[in-house]
């Protein structure tokens, strides 16, 4: 258990048109690990590469240089081994919501029973028991997004990828989500990478905290944000006088 | 829905009213000539002919028909072709500037052609009808299929989708709304291909009886048919929404 490490990436770099006259670096050498249980969240001002990070992780996009592994296996090729959560939630609008948390497991080839099975389990589970026949037009933003979430889940990925997912909701929706993925993630023992642009998102959510430079994007400092799960309260937080030095901290460590 | 129809009823009747009295009076009066125009009460009494004896409702059977079984073949056809071209990129590309091209030509002018190919009875106005339609459904679904959601089309990469399977459920779901847009042009379509196809050669349907009644100077019966296909046009607009409504998301 502890040589395990759920994703680790090796001198990845991305270069785009290389060799021609409008060549640009997107980042260059990272290298990290990510712990079992741990949640790493990138930040770095804008243009720093972090969605091309996001998608080369993801196995969406091939690097120039270096390789990614998840549990070990080098990614050449998006297999669903990593779960993958945006800003906009991409339910499929002709799908009610038990047939969209399903989608990972039907692409895989599962039964209907089974899939059928483990969507309901997540969607009683996460609170949206009732809507499985609902579709997603009629859903709040929040139910939205959390359908999407239950979409990851339903994959039983060790990692998860989270680009932005909170920044399109309302404060409210964002906070309770913000918890809520903070206690699924420790309960079912995941390891996950959140890429913000919010400090205070970055802050209440992981365990560490990668800094990324402006472009190329290198990796400039990693904090450690020692703060217990039960600190972890998003509105409880703010009052913490440990929260708001990592807050200080961080803001002067990025580039803006 | 149904209320807000019925609420502009009698204002949209008060319109045709006025219409076709001033029409009536202006022919009455001499103003426009019968011969040229025909009028209300002559078109009432040749439809009540037409319709006493039958001879409307065959005409308008075979018309129907034939705009029917050419948009069915066209509108499916098409349809299919045009989901299909986003399976293999390469041949999308080949076939496209001839696609742009047979798009660009008004179609209708390969109708003697197709009446020299399938001959003077109803295939020919099938094969007219299907033509213009499959048109009108490839290219509208193709472009369809190209409007998906670059990021439903990363999601399922990321779930590890292949490309049929990106097909199958987000390509072609995605691209239904598309298709029956199509389909309500296609109304329109099949009944030109039907109609045009008559007009150049045949022993009925409507569009014999406009273009007979015109040769003859029976302004009245050219009324009857165009009527008569406007029937026709809203029964079938009519069944494309009930399809629209059962399979739009």
């Amino acid at each position: 258990m502890s040589d395990f490490t759920p994703l680790e990436t090796k001198d990845l770099s991305v270069t785009f048109n290389p060799g021609s006259e409008n060549e640009v670096i997107a980042f260059t050498d990272i290298n990290f690990s990510l712990k079992p249980d741990e949640i790493l969240a990138i930040v770095g001002p804008s243009g720093c590469g972090k969605s091309t990070l996001f998608n080369v992780i993801a196995g969406l996009q091939p690097a120039t240089k270096g390789e990614v592994y998840v549990d070990g296996t080098r990614v050449l090729e998006a297999q669903g081994q990593v779960g993958y959560m945006l800003q906009k939630d991409m339910l499929l609008p002709w799908r009610n919501v038990r047939d969209n948390v399903a989608l990972g497991l039907e692409v895989k080839g599962m039964a209907t029973a089974e899939r059928y099975e483990i969507a309901d389990r997540l969607i009683s589970s996460y609170g949206l028991k009732g809507f499985e026949t609902s579709k997603p037009g009629t859903l709040s933003g929040g139910m939205r997004q959390r359908v999407a979430f239950m979409r990851t889940l339903a994959l039983d990925p060790d990692v998860i990828l989270l680009d932005e997912p909170f920044s399109a909701l309302d404060f409210q929706t964002r906070t309770l989500l913000q918890s809520e993925v903070l206690d699924i993630i420790a309960k079912q023992r995941k390891s996950a990478i959140l890429v913000t642009h919010d400090i205070g998102e970055a802050v209440t959510m992981a365990d560490r905290v990668m800094v990324l430079s402006r472009r190329p994007g290198r990796i400039k400092h990693m904090i450690d944000i020692d703060l217990s799960r039960e600190e972890r309260d998003p509105v409880k937080l703010r009052n913490n006088t440990k929260y708001q030095e990592y807050f200080q901290l961080l803001w002067s460590e990025l580039d803006i | 829905m149904r209320l807000s129809t019925f609420k502009y009823l009698p204002g949209q009747l008060a319109l045709a009213l006025v219409i076709f009295g001033l029409w009536e009076i202006a022919v009455k009066a001499g103003y426009l000539s019968a011969y040229l125009y025909g009028f209300p009460s002559g078109i009432a009494a040749r439809a009540y002919d037409l319709t006493m004896s039958g001879e409307i409702f065959g005409h308008a059977a075979v018309t129907a028909l034939a705009a029917v079984i050419g948009f069915v073949i066209g509108s499916t056809l098409g349809s299919f072709l045009g989901l299909s071209l986003w399976l293999n990129e390469t041949v999308a590309k080949i076939v496209r500037p001839f696609i742009v091209a047979i798009n660009g030509v008004p179609k209708i002018a390969f109708a003697p052609l197709i009446i020299v190919w399938f001959g003077i009875g109803i295939e020919s106005k099938i094969a007219i009808a299907a033509a213009l339609t499959l048109i009108v459904s490839l290219i509208a679904t193709y472009n369809g299929t190209l409007e998906t959601d670059k990021d439903l089309l990363r999601l399922m990469r990321s779930l590890g989708a292949t490309r049929l399977q990106m097909w199958r459920k987000v390509v072609v779901p995605a691209a239904v709304p598309w298709m029956l847009s199509a389909l309500r042009l296609n109304v329109g379509f099949a009944l030109i291909g039907a109609v045009v196809g008559e007009y150049i050669s045949s022993q009925s349907g409507l569009g014999y009886l406009v273009y007979y009644s015109g040769v003859l100077y029976d302004l009245n019966g050219v009324w009857v048919g165009i009527i008569a296909l406007m029937v026709v046009a809203l029964l079938m607009d009519r069944a494309v929404t009930e399809l629209d409504r059962r399979m739009r998301w």
